[in-house]
């Protein structure tokens, strides 16, 4: 166990589905050889593949302690990274229509907007995934080399690219799959929670960038932190797939659509847009008393009262986001 | 549950009995001998096999063993690959080893290769094709202290005995590793000359270690990378004696 653990709340409400995110992280971590097909970050569309595809059903994680099982996921799954001819098109006076190359047949974002059906009704939401930077992570058990370690100072996750060997048993344990190959270096790559940003003051690239102001940062064990508050004190994030046993540090504000056209005057849990057991299949069934919380404080806002929970969520500023304390994660020296 | 207790519990007595018939086989004295023959050819030539030494010596039929399932969450692997023949010549300070083996899966790939100039400076950058392949290897482990009697564990060798291993992948070429167990192999990024060639389902790999003295321990490895073999997941012989 570490001493402290960082951990970041995703309003799923507020999520716009603008990428911005991904971008942020892409351009800083991964636009390296080997890295065009990973993103530490990815935003996908619920319901729908994913990214992998069909990673929330490959296996993985632990089951009454153990391991489990899980192949490992494909370039197809991923989606090959794909190049434009902007040399022969700019530079060349090649007359082509600027293509991708090679042809497209799957990528992070493949079925986005698509959703589902509810009874005539469309759904859909989007899913902001990082490494959840586990309490119990899969992957530090399954990697023989040792590589990966959990930041005693702050419960980061990181893959010690110079023991790494690629073996990647820590990509099949991942039940997330959220750790990467990169075949040019031979090593395995994933998220790094930002720390170096989060060692000079600064909060994640993800959660600064973010337009919809979705992402909470600190410490959970920090009482002033949000994460704090909206995990352990009012209690309205979870994690996803807690039944995985890895202890996420990831956590979701559960969303709920508009209502559905003909369900006036009902509440969430009696005639949601969002399928309740799709909701409970993502976040475990402590959803549904999370919707029933935020329903309340929904409805004692619009009566005119207040709601401490809603103030927060609303993050207008970065301050009540973030709380980076950058003098607990200074490595001593 | 207790079922799944039980095939562990069965599993583990297994893997002990497996590691005590090899430490049997290990034991002073019952070690055998792997036949060398002296050559004045220089190694470039002992390397790309064209030397008329490699004729003068009978290749020796080595039975390799799969190491048993590590992981609870390994696949199993059948004994593919059955045996490994070795041929060793020394020539001046150096020993050539050749190894061949039937692998009728060629995992090899020519990755694409890195240009000098920073990514950020490129259009384009060299992207990973896939992420799911493993490809073929093979590798000599010797004792790291020359004239060593005692065999190291098999498992990389051990606190004690610490080896040297000559690793060379099918795609990503020759590495030189040292290591004192399991885990705790590490590159020293040097690299050695080798020669790798694959013909009508054999491989046929000779690496060059500086010349070793009879009497020297070696061990030998080989992964197919269509087994998914990587780390500990391999074929591997018992320790030999060099003449």
């Amino acid at each position: 166990m570490s001493k402290h653990q960082y951990a970041i709340v995703m309003d799923l409400n507020k999520c716009l589905g603008c990428q911005t995110c991904t971008i942020a992280c892409k351009k800083l971590w991964t636009d390296r050889d080997g890295t065009g097909y990973m993103y530490w970050n990815n935003v996908e569309t619920r319901p729908g593949l994913g990214y992998p595809r069909q990673w929330d059903r490959i296996g993985g994680g632990w089951k009454d302690g153990m391991l489990q099982p899980s192949p490992l996921p494909t370039m197809d799954d991923y989606g090959h990274a794909w190049e434009y001819n902007y040399e022969q098109r700019l530079f060349e006076g090649k007359k082509q229509p600027v293509m991708p190359s090679p042809e497209p047949k799957s990528g992070v974002n493949w079925d986005e907007d698509v959703g589902g059906m509810n009874e005539e009704e469309n759904y859909f939401f989007y899913l902001p995934r990082i490494c959840n930077h586990c309490t119990y992570p899969a992957c530090v058990e399954a990697c023989p080399r040792k590589a990966i370690y959990k930041r005693e100072e702050d419960g980061i996750v990181v893959i010690d690219q110079d023991r790494c060997q690629g073996y990647r048993y820590c990509i099949k344990a991942c039940p997330y799959k959220k750790i990467y190959f990169n075949e040019v270096t031979g090593k395995s790559e994933k998220c790094i929670f930002c720390y170096p940003r989060l060692e000079k003051g600064e909060v994640n690239a993800c959660a600064a960038q973010c337009p919809g102001r979705i992402r909470f940062v600190g410490l959970l064990d920090d009482p002033e932190s949000p994460v704090h508050k909206l995990v352990l004190v009012h209690k309205i994030a979870l994690p996803l797939f807690p039944e995985k046993g890895t202890q996420p540090n990831v956590y979701y504000v559960p969303p709920f659509n508009p209502p559905k056209g003909t369900n006036y005057g009902k509440s969430i849990l009696e005639d949601s847009r969002i399928p309740i057991d799709y909701l409970v299949y993502l976040f475990g069934p402590e959803v549904k008393d999370v919707l029933t919380r935020l329903e309340a404080e929904l409805k004692r806002t619009q009566a005119g009262g207040r709601s401490d929970i809603l103030q927060l969520l609303i993050g207008r500023d970065a301050d009540a986001r973030f709380h980076v304390r950058p003098k607990l994660v200074q490595i001593q020296t | 549950m207790r079922i799944h207790r039980l095939l562990r519990a069965a599993a583990a007595c297994w893997l002990l009995c497996e590691i005590g018939l090899l430490l049997a086989q290990n034991a002073p004295g019952s070690l055998q001998s792997l036949k060398v023959i002296s050559s004045s050819t220089g190694a470039d030539s002992l390397l790309k096999g064209e030397s008329a030494a490699w004729d003068q010596i009978a290749p020796k039929h080595l039975a390799l063993n799969r190491t048993p399932p590590l992981y609870d969450t390994d696949e199993p692997a059948a004994l593919d690959i059955s045996n490994v023949d070795v041929r060793c010549v020394r020539t001046g300070d150096k020993l050539v080893v050749q190894l061949s083996w039937r692998d009728p899966t060629h995992d090899a790939v020519s990755l694409q290769e890195v240009p000098n100039s920073a990514p950020e400076t490129r259009f384009r950058k060299v992207q990973t094709e896939a992420n799911d392949r493993f490809f073929d290897a093979v590798a000599v482990m010797i004792p790291k202290e020359p004239g060593s009697q005692i065999a190291p564990s098999l498992q990389m060798g051990d606190a004690e005995h610490p080896v040297q291993i000559y690793y060379w992948n099918a795609t990503r070429g020759a590495m030189l590793m040292e290591a004192q167990g399991r885990g705790t192999t590490r590159r020293t990024g040097q690299t050695f000359p080798t020669n790798g060639t694959y013909q009508h389902g054999v491989w046929c790999v000779a690496i060059e270690l500086p010349n070793q003295r009879p009497g020297t321990l070696v061990a030998f490895a080989v992964w197919n990378g269509s087994q998914a073999d990587r780390d500990g997941r391999k074929y591997f012989s018992v320790w030999q004696v060099l003449e």
